[in-house]
């Protein structure tokens, strides 16, 4: 699984790195950023948390291909 | 539920009713008329006000300041503010400046420092009233809290708290006074003495800055130029509106659900893990600022209601966080929710820019009361008053049933 935050979308809600500290954190202005685009098996579940907790839909995962 | 398209109007919302449990005014609103266009309203000469009620236009709104302006709200329609509130009353371009600025002075990493002083402060507000088995919660706890925090964050002597209580009281809420010029002339004057206030406290930082939020603001620069005294001002008081009494609402609203919810309240206490996500589920369900204001820039038609350029537009967050075609689930308190996109601080450009403090106040509040009042209960036969637009209960009595060993 891939994680991105699209930063003309995110407007610093926070949720993300709230929910899934491992795969994000915040900036100085409290704005997400991605800290770990590959997420491993054990995080996916948090990252895709974060992502359905994200008011501006700002995070894009993208499951992996069948057997990729 | 008797509102139907031609009742429902900015009245209803001022029906106490409504305030106390707005959730079945807002399933009606977005079944019958989820653009719903009443003749007046409150900005601008022979606008109306057009209330949105659906999620998706509530999310569609919000990201779409080009369309949903914010510029309105200065002088006699505003709050007592000669000029726009900053960043609140500003559009894009200009707003993005503030933003950056601002930002990093609320967020998490900054809020956190405060995080010590905060446990103290609940605290000694426990202390004041927990001996005596019961406390009146809004004048004893909500309103104090969020003030206190406030004064520290600006580095201003406790002994000034009353002063900030009344300020605020005259502000937004003018004095209590309902008559709309009277109205009008109480806030007017409370906002001359929140600038003449802020006016002495920038003077005295000027001569000898601190640590503080207000000499970091004034120390700042953005492409070489420093924030001019007005603007300056104008973050001050959107501070005054916006960081006291929303904080103030939501503890109320949060501490009459649990207290009329026993399982949910039980879960707090056995389980404080779960209070970041608690405060989320609360924040959805009770959204204590209900609404947020727009007004179109230009003539739009949304689900075929026309919208004039001018017009007003209601955007119904507590609505957008109850709708059911958005949120599954959505009349249930539920403190394990996996997926909860409310929109209780708002959102887009203009998102809360104290959510982050709001937040950590809210998880810190609960956590303290529950690990000292486990058990409490509404003091009984009284009826809880929520005040309109802000829903704030007016008078929380609560008895206490049992306090940690």
């Amino acid at each position: 699984m891939r994680v991105s935050i699209d930063t003309e979308v995110c407007t610093g809600h926070g949720r993300c790195y709230a929910l899934a500290p491992e795969v994000f954190e915040s900036d100085d202005s409290g704005y997400g950023v991605v800290r770990r685009p590959d997420v491993p098996p054990e995080l996916e579940a948090a990252a895709r948390r974060a992502a359905g907790n994200c008011p501006e839909r700002a995070i894009l995962v993208t499951e992996d291909e069948e057997g990729g | 539920m008797s509102t139907s398209e031609a009742s429902f109007s900015f009245e209803t919302m001022l029906d106490p009713a409504f305030s106390r449990a707005p959730q079945p005014f807002y399933r009606e609103m977005r079944d019958s008329t989820p653009v719903l266009r009443t003749e007046l309203g409150l900005f601008g000469v022979d606008a109306a006000m057009v209330f949105l009620s659906r999620f998706e236009d509530i999310e569609w709104a919000l990201r779409t300041p080009g369309v949903f302006s914010s510029a309105f709200g200065t002088g006699a329609e505003g709050l007592g503010n000669d000029r726009p509130l900053i960043p609140l009353q500003i559009d894009p371009p200009d707003h993005r400046r503030y933003r950056v600025l601002l930002d990093p002075l609320f967020a998490p990493r900054e809020v956190s420092k405060l995080e010590a002083d905060m446990v103290d402060l609940v605290n000694d507000l426990i202390d004041r009233f927990i001996e005596r088995g019961e406390c009146e919660l809004n004048g004893e706890f909500a309103v104090p809290l969020p003030c206190t925090v406030f004064l520290k964050l600006l580095g201003l002597p406790m002994e000034d708290l009353d002063l900030f209580l009344r300020l605020k009281e005259g502000i937004i809420r003018a004095y209590g006074e309902l008559d709309p010029e009277k109205a009008k002339q109480n806030r007017v004057a409370a906002g001359r003495e929140c600038y003449e206030y802020f006016e002495k406290v920038l003077d005295e930082r000027e001569e000898a800055p601190g640590d503080d939020l207000l000499s970091k603001l004034m120390a700042m620069e953005i492409e070489g130029e420093r924030l001019s005294r007005e603007e300056i001002l104008d973050v001050c008081f959107l501070f005054m509106i916006a960081g006291l009494d929303t904080v103030t609402d939501s503890l109320t609203c949060f501490f009459a659900y649990l207290a009329q919810h026993p399982e949910h309240r039980q879960r707090l206490v056995d389980d404080p893990a779960v209070i970041p996500s608690a405060v989320e589920e609360l924040l959805r369900w009770e959204t204590p600022v209900p609404m947020v204001a727009r007004v179109a820039k230009e003539d739009i038609e949304i689900r075929g209601c026309p919208v004039k350029k001018g017009d007003n537009v209601a955007v119904v967050l507590g609505s957008a966080n109850t709708d059911e075609r958005a949120i599954e689930r959505s009349d249930e308190v539920d403190f394990d929710r996996e997926d909860n996109r409310h929109y209780a601080f708002g959102g887009g450009i203009h998102r809360c820019l104290g959510s982050h403090l709001a937040r950590v106040e809210l998880r810190i509040a609960l956590r303290e009361w529950h690990r000292r009042i486990p058990e409490y209960h509404i003091t009984d036969h009284v009826e809880l008053n929520y005040a309109p637009l802000l829903r704030q209960v007016e008078n929380l009595p609560v008895t206490f049933d049992r306090l940690a060993d």
